[in-house]
C-alpha cells in the first residue's frame, strides 16, 4: 500500500507539473511573447517583465492579505499610492539639491533612500490599520467577515484618497527619471536604467519574499496561520503578530511598486484604482491566497495587457483581459494555479 | 492535582453549552470524558485548550489559573490539544506540519529528538514524511495530529474523539499510540462517544448530558453502573 504520490521520480514530477494546467499556461504564455517579440520587437518583453514585476509585488501582497488575514482588500491601490507620493517627497529635494551640487554617491543612492522611505511609511501605514481598523474588528466579531472586510476597505479607500487629496491636492506629481544614466543596449534595444532597477529590485523582492514564505519562520507560521487559524493557536502561533506582520509586509510591497514605478506613473490621489484592480485580476486568475502563482499571474497578465494595447488597441487594456478571465475562471474556477475552491465563508 | 477544573460555564455566543462542569485530573491519570452528541464535551475541553472563553468558573492547570490564557499561549504551558476536526496545516507536508508542532520550541536538538521519537510512534507517518497533510487517509491524518500535538512534550494531551470516523483497525492503533505515550508519563483526558472502548483504557470516567456532569468514578464502576450500562451500552 505504498504510497505513489511521494514515490515519483523526478522527472515524472516535472512531467507531470509541465502538463498540469498551470504548466500548459506558463508555456503558452512564453510562446505568445517570444512570437510578439518576433512580430513587433524587444520591447513588449521588456515592458512585460517590468509591469509584471511590479504587479507580481502587489499581487503577492494581495494575496497574502487574502490567504492569512481572509479580508477582501479594497484599499491596497492607496497602498500604492502612498508609497508613490512618499517616494516623490523624498526624493524631489534630493533632485533639487543635486541639480547645482553633484555628487556621485548621492545620485547613485537618493532613489533607494526614497524607495526605502516607501517602504517603511507602507509598513507603518500597514500597522495603523491593522490596530486602528481590522484588529478591533476581528476581536467584535467574525461574522459575514468577507462582506464586512470588502466593504470596510472600500470605506477606508475613500477616506485615503481624500485625506490625501485635501493634504496635498490633486496635482499629477512625477519625475522625469530617478538614475540620470543613459540608457543601457541589450539585444538591439535600448532600456532605460530605471526601468532595469525596476525590474531588478522587483527580482530580488519577489525571490526573496517566496524563500521568506517558504522556510523562515515567520513565513512558515504566515502559512499555518493562512492554512488553518485554528491549528496555529494550537501549536502556539500568535495570530495577532502575524496579521500584524502580514499586513505590514503586503503594505510594504504595494508601497515599494507604488515608488518604483514614479518614474513611469505620476503620482495622483486616485492612481491606485487601476493597480487594485489588476492585483485583482492576478489574484483572482491565480487562485485566491497563492503567493507563488500571484507572482507568475502578474506577469501572464501583464502580457496580456502590453498585448492588447499593441495588437488590439490603447483603450481596450482592461476589456480583454478581464474577458479572457472570464472564459478562463468559467473552465477552472479555482484559477490557474489554484488547487481547491477553498470556501472562506465556512471558516 | 494537575488540571482542576472548577464551575465552568461557557457557550458560543448567546447558546450556553456548559453549565457548572467540574472535573479533575491528577499527573499520570488517564480519564474520559463521555457523553451523547452535543452534550458539551468538546466545548470543555476547548474551554481548557483556551478556544473558547468561559463566562464563568475556573480551570487550573498545575495551581495555576489558565482561564484567560488566549489559545496559543496554552501550548507553552504543556497543555496539548488535538481536536476532532484535526485542524492540519492541509498545503504542508507531514514533516512541516510536525515542524509546526514543535514551533514554540526553540532548542534544535529537543524539536529533533521529539521528531525522532514521534516517527518511532508512527512508522506510518516516517514512510510519508513529504506527503501533503490533506491527501492522507483519515487515520493517517488523526495520527499526524496526535504527532503533531506531542511535538512540544506536553505534560497534558486533550484528546477530543480520536477514533470518530475509524475503521476498528485504526481505533486500535490510536488507542495503542495513547497507550505508549501513557506509559511514557503523559496525563490525558480523552473525549469519546466509543463509551465502551474509553471505559475499558481509562482510570476514571465521566459522564456529561446536556451540559452537565451527572456522574463520574472510576471507570471499572462505570462499566458496572445501571445508568451508564442503559444509556450507553444498550444493556
Amino acid at each position: 500500500m505504498g504510497n505513489i504520490l511521494s514515490e515519483q521520480s523526478l522527472l515524472k514530477r516535472i512531467s507531470n507539473n509541465l502538463t498540469s494546467a498551470a504548466g500548459i499556461t506558463i508555456i503558452f504564455c512564453i510562446a505568445l511573447a517570444i512570437f510578439a517579440t518576433i512580430d513587433k520587437g524587444f520591447y513588449i518583453l521588456i515592458n512585460t517583465i517590468v509591469t509584471g514585476g511590479m504587479w507580481a509585488l502587489m499581487a503577492m501582497g494581495l494575496a497574502l492579505i487574502f490567504g492569512v488575514m481572509n479580508i477582501v482588500c479594497f484599499v491596497h491601490g492607496e497602498f500604492f499610492m502612498i508609497g508613490a507620493l512618499t517616494s516623490y517627497f523624498v526624493f524631489t529635494p534630493i533632485n533639487n539639491y543635486l541639480l547645482d551640487h553633484s555628487k556621485t554617491m548621492l545620485v547613485a543612492t537618493a532613489p533607494l533612500v526614497a524607495m526605502l522611505t516607501a517602504i517603511i511609511s507602507g509598513i507603518l501605514v500597514g500597522i495603523l490599520c491593522e490596530f486602528m481598523v481590522f484588529r478591533p474588528l476581528r476581536k467584535r466579531s467574525r461574522e459575514q467577515w468577507v462582506m464586512n472586510s470588502f466593504v470596510i476597505t472600500l470605506g477606508m479607500s475613500v477616506f485615503a484618497i481624500n485625506t490625501i487629496q485635501i493634504t496635498f491636492g490633486a496635482d499629477f506629481r512625477g519625475i522625469v527619471n530617478y538614475w540620470p544614466y543613459p540608457p543601457l543596449s541589450f539585444l538591439g534595444v535600448f532600456i532605460s536604467f530605471d526601468r532595469l532597477a525596476a525590474f531588478i529590485i522587483a527580482l530580488i523582492v519577489i525571490v526573496g519574499l517566496l524563500l521568506f514564505i517558504k522556510f523562515s519562520k515567520f513565513g512558515q507560521a504566515i502559512r499555518a496561520v493562512s492554512q488553518d487559524e485554528t491549528g496555529a493557536h494550537m501549536v502556539g502561533i500568535n495570530i495577532n503578530a502575524i496579521q500584524t506582520l502580514t499586513l505590514a509586509l503586503s503594505c510594504a510591497l504595494a508601497a515599494l511598486a507604488g515608488a518604483c514605478l514614479l518614474f513611469m506613473y505620476p503620482s495622483y490621489p486616485t492612481m491606485g484604482l487601476g493597480p487594485l484592480y489588476n492585483s485583482w485580476f492576478i489574484v483572482i486568475l491565480a487562485g485566491m491566497g497563492n503567493v507563488g502563482g500571484a507572482a507568475a499571474g502578474a506577469f501572464i497578465i501583464a502580457l496580456l495587457q502590453v498585448l492588447t494595447t499593441v495588437y488590439i488597441g490603447e483603450g481596450w487594456d482592461y476589456t480583454v483581459p478581464a474577458a479572457i478571465i472570464v472564459i478562463i475562471l468559467v473552465f477552472r474556477p479555482s484559477g490557474i494555479f489554484g488547487s481547491e475552491v477553498r470556501g472562506i465563508l465556512n471558516q | 492535582m494537575l488540571l482542576d477544573v472548577k464551575n465552568l460555564n461557557a457557550g458560543y455566543d448567546f447558546l450556553q453549552v456548559l453549565w457548572d462542569v467540574s472535573l479533575n485530573v491528577d499527573r499520570g491519570e488517564y480519564v474520559c470524558l463521555v457523553g451523547p452528541n452535543g452534550a458539551g464535551k468538546s466545548t470543555t475541553l476547548k474551554s481548557i485548550a483556551g478556544l473558547v472563553k468561559p463566562t464563568r468558573g475556573e480551570i487550573l492547570f498545575n495551581g495555576e489559573s489558565i482561564l484567560e490564557l488566549p489559545g496559543s499561549k496554552i501550548c507553552q504551558k504543556g497543555i496539548c490539544y488535538i481536536s476532532e476536526e484535526l485542524n492540519l496545516f492541509t498545503q504542508m507536508t507531514v514533516k512541516e506540519n510536525l515542524a509546526m508542532g514543535a514551533y514554540s520550541i526553540d532548542n534544535k536538538k529537543e524539536k529533533k529528538r521529539n521528531l525522532d521519537f514521534v516517527f518511532e510512534l508512527f512508522p506510518q507517518l516516517k514512510e510519508r514524511k513529504n506527503q501533503l497533510a490533506g491527501t492522507m487517509s483519515g487515520g493517517e491524518q488523526k495520527m499526524l495530529a496526535i504527532a503533531r500535538g506531542i511535538m512540544f512534550s506536553p505534560s497534558l494531551l486533550l484528546v477530543d474523539e480520536p477514533s470518530l470516523g475509524l475503521a476498528p483497525q485504526l481505533t486500535r492503533d490510536v488507542f495503542n499510540a495513547l497507550e505508549v505515550l501513557r506509559k511514557d508519563g503523559m496525563t490525558i483526558l480523552l473525549v469519546e462517544q466509543n463509551v465502551t472502548k474509553s471505559l475499558q483504557v481509562t482510570n476514571r470516567g465521566y459522564v456529561i448530558e446536556k451540559g452537565k456532569i451527572v456522574l463520574e468514578g472510576k471507570s471499572n464502576d462505570l462499566t458496572q453502573d445501571d445508568y451508564v450500562r442503559k444509556v450507553f451500552l444498550g444493556v
